[in-house]
């Protein structure tokens, strides 16, 4: 009996689960292993690709002292950082007021924000250059700064509306019964409630910031500028020729911080993104 | 006080100079054929540069190292000249289109962009007349190749300088040729397709990309289809892709995706040069970057490695695309004769030449004079890239160069027209019916 329990146990869980840890850690498995090694052997296909055969630390080295990599991921801290902070605060008053101020035109603003998210970046990228260029901020990080925000307030706001939903109208009755005032039930009540909803939408700011690639093409020039991204793709890639151990060299410890960043909020991020608080 | 009289000392001086040193008559130089060589005397034009000038450069990322070495070796040979400063922003070539249309857009961003084939042609009148500059160095370098002159003037006003071209020839192993029984690389297609399929049979296939490689695919697709004296369009712009020639063609490349290594139909521009350097390809089109990179740390594969023009079809003559660079002035620039005094001071012998030599035959120049150099004699491997822009036809050849031969070339059709038909069995009338369709939607604009 027990070794039959075991056994489905086997067949629906640890399989399907190994299955699945196979099929998405598997990028992460091939940048490490084409990372490590030389383009000698990369191009050898008598060798087995999965292994490495002459480890070599070259395309790291190359990476860092060959590219300003430091310097793009600085850039890109800074700019994902404020980009999330600035979209989180927009986010948040405008989910709250929709949800529970309940003005005239509170459900067409909800619907308008979302139809804002439905408009591609590459259509948007044009008429921001224009505002970019009369602002004066060309090839500066707040371009992206600013920018950044126009795609991600919407989704954020509309997560956060779903949260701000599933906290009950008695709890700020209550605090409104003792004289509480908006702002301080917003800050003292609602706030610490939706504190794994915020952090979802916040870990999903910096992830899209994070990886923005078009309107920091659009918007930056200089190379000391530049994001990750831009940066790995402007000097790894020469015309038809592909660094491809300092690429994925790049990638790989470009994702580290999101990897932290999603490691350690990982339980808030769970609850936040399935709607969370029980009644 | 002493500052100003030198600046206007250094602008009188280029003034009166043009380029501050085209004026004179080329004295010996360290450019082997070109040394000593005499060229026209022509006065260059007079610009006035603004003061203390500075100049942004929108270009692509270099393919070749030493590309960027010189180019910047030139601008801070230019900036001493001028007392000027050059800026360069150097990103991802398939990149350069949409920044610089954002900035033709906006009204501003780089004063000079060094774009791709049509890109000029896109808004024209939002760029600097450049006649001047182009008359005088094509007069003193022996004048532009046929298709410099398609695709740098309007209505007989150039908009654009051309600065030549990373061209694609056949990248073959020669090793592999002559276990087929070749000699030389063949020189019809007839004798092309026949020898795709016994380099197959020895177990050597070929490759050609017919995914959406902006370069590979486009330039390979493109040559093809023409050397069998098909096109796109007419002069008038009116269709011409249904036509028997166009079928020849098709079926030829059918032949040649039967002698070729599976895959090629999602090719991007990497994939062949991968493919070639893993000994898994004999023969497939490209830039010297293959042969650049297996100098560089495959010298067995570059002993091995050889180029030829592509075959000539049915047409009777060389009937090419390539890459094709050219540079252009917006009329917002605040710089407007700095930014075309760099470009002419850029593309004059004592910079050109070593910029052009140093990139090992990456850049075909569009100034015939530049035939001469002796990059493309120093390698015998290396003499097939110079005739490139020679060879070249502009895109959308035959009909008129704008919006809609950018539209046909962005959107794959030619490439996808053969793709269809070859590997994801669509039959002949349908793929070409398809084309058709998005060529005259194109053109119809």
């Amino acid at each position: 009996m027990a070794i039959e329990r075991s056994g489905s146990k086997l067949f629906k869980f640890y399989l399907p689960l190994v299955m699945y840890l196979v099929f998405l850690l598997f990028p992460f498995y091939w940048m490490v292993n084409t990372v490590f090694k030389s383009d000698k052997e990369l191009y050898d296909m008598s060798l087995n690709p999965f292994y490495i055969h002459h480890p070599t630390v070259h395309n790291i080295v190359r990476l860092f002292t060959e590219t300003i990599f430091l310097r793009w991921m600085a850039n890109t801290f800074f700019v994902a950082i404020l980009a999330t902070l600035i979209s989180l605060a927009a986010s948040l008053l405008a989910a709250y007021a929709i949800q529970r101020l309940r003005f005239k035109t509170s459900g067409p603003t909800g619907v308008a924000i979302f139809l804002a998210y439905l408009i591609p970046q590459t259509i948007l990228f044009i008429p921001l250059a224009s505002i970019i260029f009369k602002l004066k901020l060309w090839d500066s990080l707040w371009a992206l700064v600013l920018t950044y925000p126009t795609f991600l307030v919407p989704f954020c706001t509309w997560l956060l509306m779903g949260y701000f939903k599933s906290i009950p109208k008695e709890m700020e009755e209550c605090a409104m019964i003792d004289g509480a005032s908006r702002i301080r039930i917003f800050w003292k009540i609602i706030l610490p409630l939706c504190l794994p909803g915020v952090l979802s939408a916040g870990i999903f700011c910096f992830t899209l910031s994070w990886n923005e690639y078009l309107y920091a093409l659009a918007f930056i020039s200089s190379s000391a500028k530049k994001t990750v991204p831009i940066g790995l793709v402007t000097e790894l890639v020469r015309g038809d020729i592909y660094h491809w151990g300092s690429l994925m060299a790049g990638a790989l410890c470009a994702s580290v911080p999101v990897a932290l960043v999603y490691s350690f909020f990982v339980e808030q991020y769970v609850a936040g993104m399935t709607g969370a608080l029980k009644e | 006080m002493k500052k100003e009289r030198q600046d206007m000392t250094r602008r009188d001086f280029i003034k009166t100079t043009g380029t501050g040193l085209a004026g004179a008559a080329v004295l010996a130089s360290p450019f082997g054929p070109l040394a000593g060589r005499a060229f026209a005397e022509v006065a260059p034009p007079k610009l006035a540069l603004e003061k203390n000038p500075v100049v942004k450069v929108l270009r692509w990322s270099v393919f070749i190292g030493t590309d960027k070495e010189y180019w910047e070796k030139n601008c801070r040979k230019w900036e001493k000249v001028t007392g000027g400063k050059v800026i360069n922003e150097y990103i991802s070539w398939e990149d350069v289109r949409p920044k610089a249309a954002m900035s033709a857009a906006v009204g501003g961003g780089p004063d000079i962009v060094l774009g791709w084939h049509d890109d000029p042609w896109l808004y024209p009148d939002k760029l600097l007349d450049v006649t001047d500059i182009c008359t005088y160095l094509g007069k003193k370098y022996g004048g532009w190749e046929d298709v410099c002159v398609r695709y740098g003037s309007k209505d007989g006003k150039w908009i654009a300088v051309p600065m030549g071209g990373p061209g694609q020839e056949i990248v073959y192993r020669k090793s592999w040729l002559n276990e087929a029984g070749y000699d030389e690389f063949p020189k019809t297609n007839e004798e092309f397709i026949k020898c795709c399929k016994k380099l197959k049979e020895k177990g050597h296939p070929v490759g050609f990309a017919l995914g959406h490689a902006v370069g590979d695919g486009n330039n390979w697709a493109h040559s093809w289809l023409w050397s069998w004296g098909a096109k796109t369009v007419n002069k008038d712009g009116s269709v011409a892709i249904n036509s028997p020639e166009t079928r020849n063609a098709m079926e030829g490349m059918k032949e040649i995706y039967s002698a070729m290594i599976p895959g090629c139909a999602s090719w991007l521009d990497a994939h062949n040069n991968k493919a070639f350097l893993a000994n898994q390809i004999s023969v497939t089109n490209n830039g010297i970057s293959i042969y650049y990179a297996a100098k560089k740390k495959f010298p067995d594969i570059a002993k091995d490695t050889y180029h030829s023009n592509f075959p000539i079809g049915p047409v009777g003559h060389p009937a090419e695309l390539h890459l094709f660079n050219q540079a252009f002035i917006f009329k917002y620039s605040q710089v407007p004769n700095a930014a075309k005094h760099f470009l002419m001071f850029m593309l004059e012998k004592d910079q050109c030449a070593p910029w052009i030599n140093a990139m090992e035959g990456y850049v075909t120049p569009g100034l015939k004079a530049y035939r001469k150099l002796p990059i493309w004699t120093a390698d015998p491997k290396n003499t097939p890239y110079r005739d490139c822009i020679k060879n070249m036809l502009w895109n959308g050849y035959e009909g008129p160069i704008g919006p809609a031969s950018a539209e046909v070339m962005a959107e794959y059709v030619v490439v996808d027209m053969f793709a269809n038909y070859c590997a994801r069995n669509v039959s002949m009338d349908k793929a070409i019916a398809q084309a058709e369709k998005a060529i005259a939607r194109a053109y119809k604009k």
